[in-house]
């Protein structure tokens, strides 16, 4: 599909040095104009999150406007639908020259979630030639508030492309298993991930081998459930302590040949408790 | 009015100093996926989770790398990838500060990837970093010495090979013996 094609005086009026020397003389207060272009509304509520008192950008003049005609900076977010296409080109062209366009949020950036719908066109620089990019999904008030700085040349942009081509040896991966048998621990950690999710069953984990550890001999059914139950006990978060219960029952059990009794009986044990 | 200057008084000064000093996110924040190459196996399982294909695993056109790539500005920071790294290599960072002026491909991401080629058909089909992990793993999961000696060759050998090998065994009727 061919879409909007820049015309060549609004291309002149917007050269670098026309940009830069905008923004020499908007530094200490500029005027932001925003476009919804189909955006979730994830990234406008950020966007209002970062005018409340609590990021206060009129510290360095940052300052919405009700009509593109006020502005110099355009912001716009979402991925560009078909029936946005037409009003962000009447905004654009609204702006007086030179502009800054600032895309936000993934959506903008690049069409993010949204990229390969049908009914996108997947990012504003594909309409639009866009200065400043603010990934995020949506971004925090404090990623827009640097992003709008940085534009501003406050602050210095911090990423840059990366690209590994050497290759150097892999250290070794796999730590030697506590009971001589990876899968146990491979079974743990999908059983821990699955019972608090990724961020906390790591944590789960851990907590769990080292309640193992502590009981001096990892083989032994009987030590481990005295130790397992003490860490239980002195578990200050009842998710850990319930947790911790169910993956000795279930996977250690499995692993090291237990009689009934050397499963921790769940409802007996008190935790949580402090 | 006075009540006002009474609740202002009672909060007071709440702004950030953000960006004249830093900002702590808070606990378990989601921001940019931090790649370290020298973890990285290629084993693509990012590249699969990945909702918006932030990540993509793919051959190079000569077929002699695999490329990894991420693009930041297609991310979504789901933690999805984070989740599924079997090496820890992609992990959410608290990096929120992303934004970048004017050249969009500072957003992007790359590691090249040794591949394996099959030792049947001589084609690639996976990083050989990929192939060096899975046989760590072998090696310390309780695995008969026979059976390891076996892996060092079918490790490298591609799954369509591997396809065949077995149809063609299945089909002369030849014997497999798995210990
Ligand atoms: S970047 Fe995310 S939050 Fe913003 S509009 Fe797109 S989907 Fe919504
Ligand atoms: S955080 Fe989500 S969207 Fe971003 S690279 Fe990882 S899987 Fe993809
Ligand atoms: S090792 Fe991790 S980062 Fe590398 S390809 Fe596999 S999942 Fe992705």
């Amino acid at each position: 599909m061919k879409t909007y094609e820049v015309p060549q005086e609004i291309k002149d009026a917007n050269a670098l040095e026309e940009k830069l020397s905008l923004l020499k003389h908007i530094g200490r207060s500029f005027s932001v104009y925003r476009v919804d272009c189909g955006s979730c509304n994830g990234c406008e509520i950020e966007i209002f999150a970062a005018i409340t008192p609590m990021w206060d950008p009129e510290r360095f003049g940052f300052k919405l406007v009700a009509n593109p005609r006020h502005a110099d900076i355009l912001l716009c977010t979402g991925p560009v639908t078909r029936q946005m296409y037409y009003p962000l080109l009447r905004a654009y062209e609204a702006t007086p020259d030179p502009k800054l366009v600032v895309a936000l949020g993934a959506c903008g950036s690049t069409g993010g979630i949204f990229y390969d719908a049908y009914s996108v066109l997947s990012g504003v620089d594909k309409i639009i030639p866009v200065d400043v990019y603010i990934p995020g999904c949506p971004p925090h008030p404090a990623s827009i508030i640097y992003g709008l700085t940085t534009a501003l040349g406050v602050m210095d942009q911090k990423l840059q492309k990366e690209s590994h081509i050497e290759e150097n040896e892999i250290p070794s991966l796999i730590k030697e298993s506590l009971i001589g048998n990876t899968l146990f621990e491979r079974d743990l950690l999908v059983e821990a991930k699955k019972l608090m999710s990724y961020v906390f069953g790591r944590k789960l984990y851990d907590k769990y081998l080292d309640a193992l550890i502590k009981s001096g001999d990892v083989k032994n059914p009987k030590a481990t459930k005295i130790s397992v139950t003490e860490a239980i006990q002195t578990e200050e978060d009842p998710r850990y302590a319930e947790c911790m219960g169910i993956l000795h029952n279930e996977i250690y059990t499995h692993y090291i040949a237990c009689q009934e009794e050397d499963k921790i009986s769940l409802h007996r044990v008190q935790w949580g408790k402090k | 009015m006075m009540k006002l200057l009474d609740i202002s008084k009672k909060y007071g000064d709440t702004t950030h100093k953000y960006p004249f000093e830093p900002y702590h996110v808070a606990d378990n924040f989601r921001g940019k996926p931090a790649y370290i190459f020298d973890l990285c196996i290629g084993c693509a399982a990012c590249g699969i989770a990945c909702p918006s294909n932030a990540i993509t695993v793919q051959l190079n056109a000569e077929q002699n790398k695999l490329i990894w790539e991420f693009d930041c500005g297609r991310c979504i920071f789901c933690g999805r990838c984070d989740e599924v790294c079997p090496t820890g290599a992609i992990r959410l960072s608290e990096e929120f500060e992303l934004a970048v002026k004017f050249d969009k491909s500072a957003l992007i991401q790359r590691g090249e990837l040794e591949v394996q080629c099959c030792t049947e058909c001589k084609k690639p089909f996976t990083a050989k970093r990929l192939v060096q992990y899975s046989f760590d793993c072998l090696s310390k999961a309780n695995v008969s010495q026979n059976r390891l000696e076996e892996a060092k060759d079918y490790l490298r050998v591609c799954p369509t090979c591997k396809k065949n090998a077995t149809v063609s065994n299945f089909t002369t009727g030849k014997e497999v013996v798995i210990e």
